[in-house]
């Protein structure tokens, strides 16, 4: 009964403090203030997982918590959930790659198909628009799910106080802390600032600023051929700038594309108006003037050259994001390439203390960073979690899209693996010629002994959502015979997945 | 179904069935190099932090309280037997540790009860 109405933990000598002579009576407000105060030194509730970071790694594994019974709170300095993918990443660039190529299928491809067009304008503000609608649908979704699933949302940038207490500066102004048994640091990435450029996103600019033009540009200088500078520059380069990619290594998409594919999606991004400027460094860039000037240099010692721009898309890579974290207060150090080091359950060296995500090992993928936020739980929960590294789709949402999984040519020739390759073009399926969209190819790589699959690129139409096939055969272990005597759908693109395991293990039947 | 099981017979496919996923009964929790780790090793701190962690910890099943055999930190407390008190003997609660033990009775709960919870209101 008492337990209630005066905590016995409190000290003697607080109460006869406030209360002077035992005897004497008080007024009740001296009495409240007590109460208050003893109030708040037992208040603090621990919670059992505390997230800084509510893109997708720490959102997923947040609401995952939730539905495991945990006591969650999730900690986000953006004011929407959903981090770079969802706010300025995969999701408005998007809306953007889709809209423009609808514009640019208008513009250039509706009259051999029998459809005559009047005058067709491009409304920027509008596009923009349509893109902003789709996020902020998507956001308030999260935080539908975070009410559904029991997560507390804390609006504020988290820092480490020690190894079990966040202290949280609210966006609304003010302070707070939350204490946990477990913390899941998942602060993401940034985009990787050019040496000598400054970002100010209006004319030098990186993909946040590239989804926001509030013009088209009509030069466009994209510094690094990754997958991000070549949706980026597509989408411009669809409505009307001319783009020039100046990228380092001697093919575009990053060194994870397979060779062959990325020639095939090269020449074919040129024939739509893109420029390329590949083995080329880019020495200093100059954005005092109107436009920005780039300097670049042949790799291999040789020619200089210097390019106009009006608006430079800096697209060389993404670090981690740690800075304001506080993690000198508990002693985490990161790698030379600033990642935080982990253990196979994710845990840092601080075993309660665990990373997902971006700021981490792996590749910087959303569908990554949400396998993990689940694995990470379920170390916490039940003592397993599974993420198979071996088979992350990657996609390029380019037209056509380029996608793969597992490994490439370059990378089992490196390791002395014997391989069987095979691939069928979409020119030979019969869905691509109805939709008069045929360029590309599906490739497979399969074990010379077993014809394990190894690897599978695409480039083609739809590639992005065939790859999800593709993954699936090798998180299971498929031979290529497999998936070629499994029945695809007639007439689909689909089919030629189905071909080209065909052609890997015995011969495609229509090509 | 049957139409595949009848399949199966003549050619096994390399995908097999691996049925519903279990926790496995046992895990090694002891920390290793993350699977995506570009140097496939763990830094030195994260051994040094469990040791740290762990010198006057549970987890510690070496040294420390154990100089010479027969001491606590050498077995698992489950190994020390039960705890109850041989038959026909209790503990008074007055020998428990003091979290067992009642609660001393505060001056202001001493104070409610004698004005019959006046004093609260006064």
């Amino acid at each position: 009964m008492f337990r209630s109405i005066l905590p016995r933990a409190a000290p003697k000598s607080v109460l006869q403090s406030v209360r002077g002579a035992q005897t004497s009576f008080r007024a009740s407000n001296i009495y409240f203030q007590d109460r208050l105060r003893r109030g708040y030194a037992s208040e603090a509730e621990e919670k059992d997982l505390v997230i800084i970071g509510g893109g997708v790694a720490g959102y997923v594994a947040a609401i995952k918590a939730g539905q495991a019974g945990l006591k969650v709170a999730c900690i986000e300095k953006r004011g929407t959930l959903g981090g770079t993918c969802l706010n300025v990443g995969c999701i408005p660039s998007k809306s953007l790659l889709n809209n423009s190529h609808l514009y640019h299928t208008i513009l250039h491809d509706t009259k051999h198909r029998g459809i005559d067009v009047g005058d067709v304008k491009l409304n920027l503000a509008t596009l923009m628009k349509a893109k902003e609608t789709s996020v902020s649908g998507l956001t308030k979704g999260i935080e539908f799910l975070f009410k559904k699933n029991g997560v507390e949302y804390i609006k504020g940038t988290g820092a480490f106080v020690d190894e079990h207490t966040v202290a949280v500066n609210l966006i609304e102004g003010g302070e707070t802390s939350v204490k946990a048994k477990n913390i899941f640091i998942a602060t993401g990435s940034e985009a990787t600032p050019f040496p000598g450029l400054t970002i100010d996103e209006k004319k030098v600019i990186t993909s946040t600023g590239a989804i926001a033009l509030q013009q088209v540009p009509k030069k466009m200088v994209v510094i690094g051929g990754g997958i991000i500078g070549l949706e980026m520059g597509s989408v411009w380069s669809r409505l009307g700038a001319e783009v020039t990619v100046v990228e380092y290594l001697g093919q575009i998409g990053g060194p994870g594309m397979d060779a062959e594919i990325s020639k095939m999606i090269q020449k074919m991004l040129t024939k739509q108006g893109m420029k390329f400027k590949l083995n080329t460094k880019v020495m200093s860039g100059d954005d005092s003037g109107e436009t920005v000037k780039i300097s670049t240099e042949a790799a291999k010692g040789g020619k200089e050259e210097t390019l106009d721009a009006d608006v430079v898309l800096v697209a060389i890579g993404r670090r981690p994001y740690t800075s304001g974290l506080g993690l000198e207060n508990i002693g985490l150090e990161t790698d030379d390439k600033g990642r935080l080091v982990i253990d196979q359950e994710y845990r840092t060296k601080i075993p309660h203390i665990r990373v997902i995500g971006d700021v981490t090992f792996g590749p910087m993928l959303a569908h990554k960073a949400e396998e993990e936020g689940v694995a990470a739980v379920e170390f916490l929960t039940k003592g397993y979690g599974h993420v198979n590294y071996g088979a992350i789709p990657s996609v390029m949402y380019t037209h056509p899209e380029v996608a793969w999984v597992g490994q490439n040519e370059q990378e089992l020739k490196a390791a002395g693996v014997k391989y069987k390759a095979g691939s069928f073009p979409f020119s030979a399926n019969s869905r691509a010629k109805t939709n008069l969209d045929t360029e590309g190819i599906v490739k497979f790589l399969s074990d010379a002994e077993t014809d394990r699959i190894l690897g599978v690129h695409i480039v083609g139409p739809n590639a992005g959502e065939m790859i999800a096939e593709a993954t699936l055969a090798l998180e299971y272990g498929a031979s290529s015979e497999d998936v070629a005597r499994t029945s695809h759908a007639h007439p689909t693109l689909s089919e030629a997945f189905k071909e080209a395991a065909m052609a890997t293990y015995d011969k495609a039947i229509h090509y | 179904m049957f139409a595949t099981k009848r399949l199966l017979q003549q050619r096994q496919p390399l995908i097999k069935f691996l049925g519903k996923r279990h926790t496995p009964s046992k895990v090694d929790h002891t920390p290793h190099a993350h699977p995506a780790s570009p140097t496939h090793t763990l830094p030195e701190s994260f051994a040094t932090y469990r040791q740290k962690a762990q010198q006057h910890g549970p987890l510690n099943q070496s040294a420390q309280f154990s100089s010479g055999s027969g001491f606590i930190g050498n077995r698992p407390g489950a190994s020390l037997g039960p705890v109850e008190p041989n038959n026909g003997m209790y503990f008074d609660r007055s020998e428990l540790p003091a979290r067992f033990q009642r609660l001393a009775w505060s001056q202001a709960e001493i104070e409610a009860i004698e004005s019959g919870g006046a004093s609260l209101y006064a």
